[in-house]
């Protein structure tokens, strides 16, 4: 059960124990984490769960697949080379400490 | 304790067609399912409610045997749960890509609506929904499956009669056989293409299907392009319609929006949160189940009313009005979940970004007839049938 950070826009974190079965997008909703929406509940189809990933982590949370690269094209706040949608990034146990940035509109 | 789904009876179906809004309220504050006799369905109208039911597929399935749209249409991804409906939905996503549709999809679009307004601009009035709602959306519907041209009058009653056919649980003989010659139009003209596709990948849904890996079988081909031309042509028809009456009826909100063209995608969500083009959707409960208090039966049909669900005050303040800065909410037109609308960045683009900015660019001084107002229709499907205006020609 590693222990994400997640950080709000506004500064305020929460640390959540997360499953290793899960994505971040579910680990967050499990937890009532303001600011992520997730309309589409994993489809990657709506882009209402993008988040910012520590890039310290790359290795851990892998690369956006084609549909996903296009999707984030498309959120709501400003796409960085550390976005994802928060659904396509599955939990590993390497991935104990790490933040990931709650963006401030979806 | 949780007690079982109140019964409303004093409603008629003409109630329901005409205007839902206030038996959906009724339903919302009555409980969080309510069996209405007039559409013989549990009914679902409370915004959370919906956002739950469709996080846990298990329990409200999309699967449903005894469905009309798989009697009419076959075996689509759309009315199966789990990998099955994964993989058919996988199949077709290229297709509508945001890339495709921002490069390929919507220069063709942009054609069409040009030509559609170009035709009407001299004659300085008209009926939006046949002079360019229901062409523009048959038209473009027709470039995206990949189908050779035909009149958009083909394809819009083909859709219609699939519809019908799909909500015809009175068993009428002659919507069956409309259906079902629909249905066997809709296989001729994907036989006639599927070579050329075959030989020619290209961004088409049917050039998808057949290049999917694996790819698609015939028959899921057939029904699913069914599904696509009964689900994917009203909706944009309907919220063209809808977008446009909502600026006409607010002149303050269609000069800001003419004004600040970066608004248009705010106006359009606004659009299909104020009259949503689909009203209602259906789920099957698989066992017996407590849904904020009522108790669902194993294998009860619920209807989750996405138009009610999208005018609940406990989400959005004076749900009725048309608000375009109402503070930001997600809203369920394109509904939730593994089914959310696989045609949502198409429409978006197509109705927020093109057809309505290019109408109210390009027709001056566009307003609604005191001698002809709009009639609205519909609780399944929403929105209005008929939108008289009148321009400076
Ligand atoms: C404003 C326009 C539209 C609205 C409001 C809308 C709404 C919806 C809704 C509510 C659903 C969920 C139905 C269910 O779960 O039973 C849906 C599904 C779907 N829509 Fe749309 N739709 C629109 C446009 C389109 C277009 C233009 C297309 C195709 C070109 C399309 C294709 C589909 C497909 C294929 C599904 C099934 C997805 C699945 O089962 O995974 N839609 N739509």
């Amino acid at each position: 059960m590693p222990t994400i950070i997640f950080v709000a826009a506004d500064g305020t974190t929460r640390e959540v124990a997360a499953a290793t079965d899960q994505s971040i997008m579910e680990v967050a909703l499990g937890a009532g984490v303001p600011g992520i929406v997730a309309e589409c509940n994993g489809a990657a189809a709506c882009a209402t769960c993008h988040c910012y990933f520590d890039p310290a982590y790359v290795g851990h949370i892998g690369e956006a697949g084609e549909h996903e690269n296009e999707m984030l094209d498309f959120t709501a706040s400003e796409r960085t080379a550390d976005s994802r949608l928060s659904c396509q990034v599955r939990i590993v146990a390497a991935m104990e400490g790490m933040t990931v940035r709650v963006p401030s509109a979806q | 304790m949780a007690s079982a789904a109140p019964v409303i009876t004093d409603v008629s179906y003409t109630d329901l067609l005409e205007d839902p809004y206030p038996v959906f309220k009724r339903v919302r504050d009555t409980a969080p399912a309510v069996f209405v006799a007039a559409a013989n369905l549990t009914l679902v109208t409370r915004f959370d409610d919906i956002m739950s039911i469709e996080r846990d597929p298990a329990t409200y399935s999309s699967d449903n045997p005894a469905s009309l749209v798989n009697k009419v249409m076959g075996p689509t991804f759309m009315r199966k749960d789990g990998a099955a409906h994964a993989t058919g939905r996988k199949a077709i996503e290229p297709s509508f890509r945001p890339g495709t549709i921002k490069e390929h999809w919507a220069p063709k679009f942009t054609e069409i609506c040009e030509r559609l307004i170009g035709a009407l601009r001299e004659a300085g009035e008209a009926d939006l929904f046949s002079a360019l709602a229901a062409p523009m959306a048959s038209l473009s519907l027709m470039e995206m499956i990949g189908f050779k041209a035909m009149p958009w009058q083909t394809l819009a009653e083909w859709s219609q009669s699939l519809i019908d056919g799909a909500g015809n649980y009175a068993r009428d003989a002659e919507i069956d056989r409309k259906a079902m010659e629909a249905g066997a139009g809709i296989d001729a003209a994907i036989e006639a293409v599927l070579d050329h596709h075959r030989a020619n990948p290209n961004p088409s849904i049917l050039s998808s299907m057949v290049h999917a890996d694996p790819p698609m079988p015939i028959e899921e081909m057939r029904a699913n392009i069914k599904v696509i031309i009964g689900g994917g042509l009203n909706e944009p028809r309907d919220a063209i319609l809808t977008l446009t009456l909502g600026l006409l009826e607010n002149s303050a909100q269609k000069e800001s929006v003419l004004a600040r063209p970066e608004l248009w995608p705010t106006a359009f969500e606004e659009a299909i949160r104020w009259i949503s083009p689909i009203g209602m959707y259906p789920r099957r409960v698989t066992r017996p189940v407590d849904l904020a208090g009522v108790a669902l039966p194993e294998g009860v049909q619920i209807g989750l009313c996405v138009g009610a669900a999208n005018r609940d005050d406990r989400r959005f303040t004076e749900p009725d009005r048309f608000d375009m800065f109402r503070p930001k909410q997600s809203h369920l037109a394109f509904g939730a979940g593994a089914h959310f609308c696989a045609g949502t960045w198409v429409s978006r683009q197509t109705v927020g970004r093109i057809v309505v900015p290019m109408l109210f660019e390009r027709l001056s001084n566009l307003r609604l007839r005191d001698d002809a107002p709009p009639v609205i229709r519909g609780w399944v499907f929403r929105g209005p049938v008929s939108l008289p205006v009148r321009w400076d020609a």
